[in-house]
């Protein structure tokens, strides 16, 4: 991990409410591994106080065909003030990057769950796809099998969904109001798929709204399957100290809050505490 | 005039015609070295504590050895928790926490946390709390034997606890009963961490004195809160919270410079520190020695900085940090308009 003032080479606007920040930052891209995350510092506004997490969507080798990845992306959503200074970058803009961050999806016994699993089940909502996209790369680069199912608001919610063609099998797209694929929640046509075959074994991989990785967590179980969520909190520092993401996971005893940077955001589904009353507002 | 850079401080303070503002820096070569209750950090500038976790979080950013001082996450006698999340929230130019003081306990910070602090230049400055005098005695009881602890920093201002904390740093008669207990048990320098949720703080402050507290902290959080309008529900799981950041910083400074004229003992301030200048403010209102807190949040080189800040200026105006301390000009109402900016 490290932390250093990089800069943006481009911010696409994806929509009227998304957009794709690459930041020049060859060697925390080289580090980044699938699942983790970065600590964002826009530069040069008194806008915003702390550093916002954003999950690493992807990195890129820049156009020279020398070497290994050398761009950081990140996909975000404007969902407030951070994120609208963010939507503002322009290229040479400077930005504090603190990357990477968290233990993302290389938990313990992650690689055997998806080896003895007939397939990998990916379940997105909305901007929660930005955890997905480079676990996706390394297990069809692996040779899983894998499919996509995909939740948003709207038609517009469901950016980046194309990056995921060429490592699965099918993306089952759902918008609670209809505008693309089928109406509803996401866990909808999820739970088809996993009563279609009650004798295949799927490991599941799931980031969004809390609610929604709840009720997968709910079908993970009904089902059977092993499902790790990449859970999302607000973060103060992303080093471990402030202890401001904690959530609550089970462990000792009765259980115990572990800090969503540092032991997450990757947790395996049943170890977490979904208790309705400490909904993380975010 | 030539000064000597090992001289003790309190001679040099006794020689302000040392220092020409008007003079080029040339060789001179401050001291920024400042002693509290009896213990010399090799500069004035601490990390705050439950911001900066037991240090080695940070040991891969900054160098560490360049620090004056780190005051740990709040440790009490027993493990806590903490509080449901969510448990932090931005505001303007601030943030709002409330943590619970989750902490490994006192036994597992000796085992797992001290080793790597006791191997720094940098102080060691461990927060105790606890829900009842006995607890913060029991606390300070297992620290005792912790081998590189250099003082304890009771903390009787921790807004988000149900008892304890601040029900304590709000009453002038408990404050003394926890601090003279809490003195009577340390083996170490006491420092006592004021919450400035008080209508006079310089009540608090005597009356931590006067129990024997050998140097104050301040200030804690302020109390604040905020709302989801469309949700109609409190951002923190805890309702209210402790507010820190720049937002803090002024109030937290008048508190310092009123504090600072009313007890002997040293002032370490803090409160929204996050610039040089910050710190330069603390420390001409009367603090000897201040803290980083939020800061390090966002900006984990910010007290590393600003140890190279308060160097930089000691060297232009030609003074020692303690020189500094306590250094505020107020021109009095019958002098004429003052002639130098």
């Amino acid at each position: 991990m490290d932390d250093q003032v990089v800069a943006v080479i481009e911010n696409k606007p994806l929509g009227s409410s998304y957009g794709l920040l690459s930041l020049d930052a060859a060697r925390q891209a080289q580090a980044a591994r699938p699942g983790q995350f970065a600590m964002v510092r826009i530069l040069g506004t008194g806008g915003v106080l702390l550093r916002r997490p954003m999950s690493i969507y992807d990195v890129k080798p820049d156009a020279a065909p020398h070497s290994g990845p050398r761009l950081i992306q990140l996909l975000y959503k404007v969902v407030g003030r951070g994120t609208r200074l963010m939507a503002g970058l322009k290229p040479g803009d400077p930005v504090a990057l603190l990357a990477p961050l968290g233990h993302g999806f290389f938990v313990e016994d992650y690689l055997e769950q998806a080896e003895q699993a007939d397939e990998v089940l990916h379940v997105a909502g909305g901007i929660g796809i930005a955890a997905l996209l480079m676990a996706a790369r390394e297990l069809a680069e692996k040779g899983f099998k894998q499919r996509l199912f995909f939740g948003g608001r709207s038609r517009g919610d469901l950016v980046g969904a194309v990056d995921f063609r060429p490592y699965l099998r099918q993306i089952v797209v759902v918008t609670e109001d209809g505008s693309c694929g089928c109406r509803g929640y996401v866990t909808g046509p999820l739970e088809d798929h996993l009563a279609r075959y009650p004798d295949r074994r799927f490991l599941l991989l799931a980031c969004g709204p809390w609610a929604m990785l709840q009720a997968t967590a709910e079908l993970a179980g009904r089902y059977g399957h092993r499902l790790l969520v990449s859970m999302e909190n607000r973060m103060g520092c992303g080093l471990g100290v402030c202890l401001g993401c904690c959530i609550r996971v089970e462990g000792e005893g009765h259980g115990a809050y572990q800090r969503v940077c540092t032991e997450g955001p990757v947790f395996w589904a049943d170890k977490v505490v979904w208790e309705r009353g400490t909904l993380p507002i975010t | 005039m030539p000064t000597v850079r090992d001289q003790k401080a309190k001679v040099v303070s006794d020689e302000p015609a040392a220092r020409d503002n008007s003079q080029p820096a040339g060789d001179f070569e401050p001291s920024i070295e400042v002693e509290i209750a009896g213990v010399r950090f090799q500069n004035p500038v601490l990390t705050a504590s439950g911001t900066f976790g037991y240090g080695q979080e940070f040991a891969h950013l900054i160098d560490l050895n360049r620090l004056g001082g780190i005051c740990v996450k709040g440790i009490s006698a027993a493990p806590m928790p903490g509080n449901p999340p969510p448990r932090i929230y931005e505001t303007d130019s601030g943030m709002l926490n409330a943590i619970g003081l989750q902490n490994v306990g006192a036994k597992r910070f000796l085992e797992e946390k001290l080793p790597f602090l006791r191997t720094l230049r940098a102080r060691t400055v461990v927060n105790v709390f606890g829900y009842t005098t006995e607890d913060y005695v029991r606390c300070i009881e297992i620290l005792n034997d912790g081998d590189g602890i250099d003082a304890y920093e009771l903390n009787i201002s921790c807004p988000n606890t149900r008892c304890g904390g601040m029900v304590y740093g709000n009453d002038p008669k408990l404050t003394e009963e926890v601090v003279a207990a809490s003195k009577r048990a340390a083996r170490l320098p006491l420092w006592v961490k004021l919450s400035p949720n008080v209508t006079d703080i310089t009540v608090l402050a005597r009356a931590a004195e006067n129990a024997g507290a050998d140097a104050l902290s301040l200030v804690n959080t302020f109390v604040g809160m905020a709302i989801d309008v469309e949700t109609r529900t409190p951002r923190i799981s805890n309702v209210t919270a402790g507010l820190s950041g720049p937002a803090i910083k002024p109030i937290a400074l008048r508190m310092v410079y009123q504090t600072a004229r009313a007890v002997r003992i040293p002032i370490i301030g803090l409160g929204g520190i996050a610039t040089t200048e910050d710190a330069l403010e603390f420390l001409i209102a009367g603090a000897r020695a201040v803290q980083v807190g939020t800061a390090n949040f966002y900006a984990p080189d910010t007290s590393i900085k600003i140890v190279e800040g308060i160097r930089t200026y000691c060297r232009r105006k030609r003074l020692h940090v303690d020189d500094l301390v306590g250094s505020l000009q107020v021109p009095t109402p019958n002098v004429e308009k003052a002639t130098e900016y």
